[in-house]
């Protein structure tokens, strides 16, 4: 430490630091002003940010065990390696979910994604009537919370409730069925499409916006129509936007929850781990099982990562 | 002597402040409150402030009247979420915090859950035994493990029929006594264009009531550890009933009883009836259209076993953290076996079916207009509360036996079968209780 402490504790320097009894160096305050500024931020950070994600580690590496019928005879926690990983990987209907949500993954996003371009580059495009009113529209569905969302599809889900099953049953005389084992993923899929489409669609927007109109212009004096200067200008242009809003949408995937915990109540096809997020959440707060639960989201975690992170360096290398 | 400067009292209070966190992430809930000495009573003249945190509605109400007569023992009752739903998490969090309140609404088939995080206090040592006598036995067996008392019985559902008569006639087959004599008329039912009920493959408490009728127990809490027979022959019997009734598609497995999709089909006439607690009575006269069209009559019986079951219920447990458990006791008793507390609870709260041994509620010994003008809770729920299977009791992982059958359940959908679901929940049942260190072995000749 650079600091040179002062033998009088009651200076009379009009400093105001007369009960620090120390005067630090005009270097050691440079030097520190920087971690003071941001100590707010950092001791937020630190606290519910790294210290949530050391303690998951941590929890996801120790077991508890009881003895007697309800542990009466003594609990012990101990250092458990990589048993709660093995466990979970041993659990067919975790292991299950995940595949379940890359299956979701592989059909939603890419439909979201070219719904949500396909819009941008309408609204964008120089015939577009009032594009003002539409991009609110089609952003609207994004303002209403996702367990709303979710509570006023399931009414036209449900047999008996549904208006497009009646209207199904008497023109075609066809009874769909959104709740069943096979269906049920894909309603899921029309909600989380329904949701976020319009927010990516924004993304997308804002970028086009970010387009130098000489671009435009340029293109059009090389005489290239409407559907040309989409494919050959907007399109490489606003690559980052694609890849940012899928690399959230397939994070986004991975943690699919309130729509199939909702929808729970009404659909017997969805169990209590039908997706990654949900099974980590009964472990945890139905079995009270925090060690194993901690390995499940630390897993959910690393499957996020690596997918995002394949993505990233798939399109990086496409594009050189 | 150095002094402390400001900015290392600042240090040293986030060192201290990042240690206690970092303390406090040992596992909860690893010490017994019932081994440390008993609290006293609190002194005459003394105030004492209960909490209770439920998710009955309106119980401040009730508290009230308590509050009322005991000055020095005031009640406040606090909502919380129902039970999985959200309240449970919450009381675990307040308990592994080393708070939370006197007394908390917990499902009987909790309690052993609760007990497994040293979450509640042996009502034993505040003194219940001399209360025991004004509980029904069945439901006092569902609180007392391994020689105390954790949790006041607070409400519960004996099972019984609920039929429409209408549609009985209509497809001209009388109404059930026998599950075989409902499988018989169930064909008919499905002629008019009806089910005769609903089987909820995900909400295996059903099941769970079915084989407990049919005078199954699944585990049972001994000296030497537990002792698991969900797999046994009642149990089994059960499980191949019903994989005949979906298969031969005598009942609906498309929607569960008291859903949205449930209620718009018993609103176009194509529930008939359905095997439900008593506290659906309340539920299904949200089926619109429905008031005088239902009759109670008391549950099919199988050839074995008893007359019905208890589905639901609830207690009011002190919990450990408690610092008047006595006094909470006594609310709990006089709340649920005092004839103003249950009269009270009833009109209030809407409980189901009163744990006390002699007294239902004054608005239940009447006719009831929506069903017609039947004495429906004299004539079959009383009975059947009388009518219980003695043995059966809940274990510490309960809600995850659940789970596992009603995955298993679901299977069904794809053509797997609700007794394979047994088996199989059996096993898993047992390599859960190993993993957490517990005892368990199967039952003996099996």
């Amino acid at each position: 430490m650079t600091q040179t402490p002062q033998t009088t504790p009651t200076s009379t320097e009009g400093t105001g630091r007369a009960t620090s009894g120390r005067v630090p160096t005009r270097r050691a305050v440079v030097n520190r002003a920087p971690w003071i500024l941001v100590s707010p931020f950092l001791i937020l950070f630190l606290l519910t940010f790294v210290l949530p994600i050391v303690v998951a580690i941590g929890q996801s590496f120790t077991t508890v065990t009881r003895a007697g019928l309800f542990g009466e005879e003594g609990v012990t926690s101990r250092f458990a390696w990589f048993e709660n990983y093995r466990l979970v990987l041993a659990d067919g209907n975790f292991v299950d979910s995940i595949w379940r949500m890359l299956l979701f993954g592989i059909v939603q996003v890419p439909v979201m994604i070219v719904a949500a371009t396909l819009l941008a580059l309408l609204l964008e495009s120089a015939s577009a009537r009032w594009p003002g009113v539409f991009r609110a529209t089609y952003f609207m569905p994004y303002g209403i919370p996702g367990v709303i969302a979710t509570i006023l599809w399931s009414f036209l889900y449900v047999p008996g409730l549904s208006p497009i099953i009646d209207v199904s049953e008497a023109l075609f005389g066809y009874t769909p069925d959104f709740l069943g084992a096979g269906t049920v993923l894909w309603s899921i899929a029309n909600i989380v499409t329904w949701t976020y489409t319009g927010y990516n669609m924004l993304i997308i927007v804002a970028q086009l916006k970010a387009i130098p109109s000489e671009l435009y212009e340029a293109a059009r004096v090389d005489g290239a129509g409407p559907w040309r200067t989409a494919v050959s200008i907007q399109l490489p242009l606003i690559r980052p936007a694609l890849v940012l809003t899928t690399v959230f949408s397939i994070i986004g995937t991975l943690q699919l929850f309130a729509e199939p915990q909702l929808l729970q109540t009404v659909s017997p096809a969805i169990d209590s781990q039908y997706t990654p997020n949900l099974s980590a959440y009964t472990t945890a707060f139905a079995y009270n099982d925090y060690n194993l639960a901690a390995a499940q989201s630390v897993l959910i975690a690393l499957v996020a990562f690596v997918l995002s992170f394949a993505f990233l360096k798939l399109t990086n290398r496409s594009s050189r | 002597m150095r002094q402390v400067t400001r900015r290392e009292l600042l240090g040293m209070g986030l060192t201290g402040g990042a240690a206690a966190v970092l303390a406090g992430c040992t596992t909860p809930g690893t010490t017994s409150v019932n081994a440390q000495p008993v609290v006293p009573a609190a002194a005459s003249g003394e105030k004492v402030t209960l909490t209770y945190w439920a998710w009955l509605k309106d119980l401040q109400k009730v508290a009230d009247i308590w509050n009322a007569k005991h000055p020095d023992v005031q009640v406040e009752v606090s909502w919380i979420q129902g039970g999985n739903d959200g309240g449970y998490q919450k009381l675990y969090s307040a308990l592994a915090a080393g708070g939370g309140p006197d007394l908390a609404q917990v499902e009987m088939r909790t309690i052993p859950e609760f007990m497994l995080v040293n979450g509640l206090v042996d009502l034993r040592r505040y003194g219940i035994d001399e209360h025991e006598a004004r509980f029904d036995p069945t439901l006092w067996s569902q609180v007392s493990y391994a020689g105390g008392v954790y949790g006041v019985p607070q409400d519960s559902g004996p099972t019984g029929l609920y039929h429409r008569p209408d549609l009985y006639e209509q497809a001209g087959v009388p109404v059930p006594t026998t599950w075989t004599q409902w499988a018989e008329v169930a064909p008919a039912i499905r002629d008019v264009g009806a089910y005769i009920d609903a089987f909820p493959l995900d909400d295996t408490s059903v099941f769970a009531g079915h084989a407990m009728q049919a005078g199954a127990t699944w585990l049972r809490a001994t000296e030497d550890g537990w002792v698991i027979d969900m797999a046994g022959e009642a149990t089994l019997d059960v499980a191949r009933f019903f994989d005949a009734a979906i298969d031969d598609d005598l009942v609906t497995t498309s929607t569960n009883p008291f859903t949205p999709g449930w209620y718009a089909a018993a609103a176009h006439d194509k529930i008939a009836s359905l095997v439900g607690a008593s506290w659906g009575d309340a539920l299904l006269q949200s089926v619109s259209g429905s008031e005088g069209k239902w009759r109670v009559a008391p549950a099919p019986r199988w050839d074995h076993g008893y007359g019905s079951s208890f589905i639901g219920g609830s207690t009011a447990a002190v919990l450990a953290n408690s610092a008047h458990p006595r006094e909470a006791m006594e609310f709990a008793v006089w709340m649920t076996t005092s004839r103003e507390g249950i009269d009270a609870m009833i009109e209030h709260s809407g409980i189901g079916w009163s744990p006390a041994r002699d007294y239902i509620g004054a608005s239940r010994e009447g006719p009831s207009e929506y069903f017609g003008g039947q004495r429906y809770n004299t004539e079959v729920f009383q009975p059947a509360s009388k009518d219980q299977n003695p043995d059966w009791q809940w274990w510490p992982i309960t809600q995850q036996t659940f789970n596992i059958l009603g995955d298993g359940f679901r299977r069904k959908a794809t053509g797997g079968t609700l007794v394979d679901a047994v088996v199989a929940a059996e096993q898993q049942t047992i390599d859960v209780f190993r993993q957490k260190g517990l005892t368990i072995r199967k039952a003996e000749g099996r």
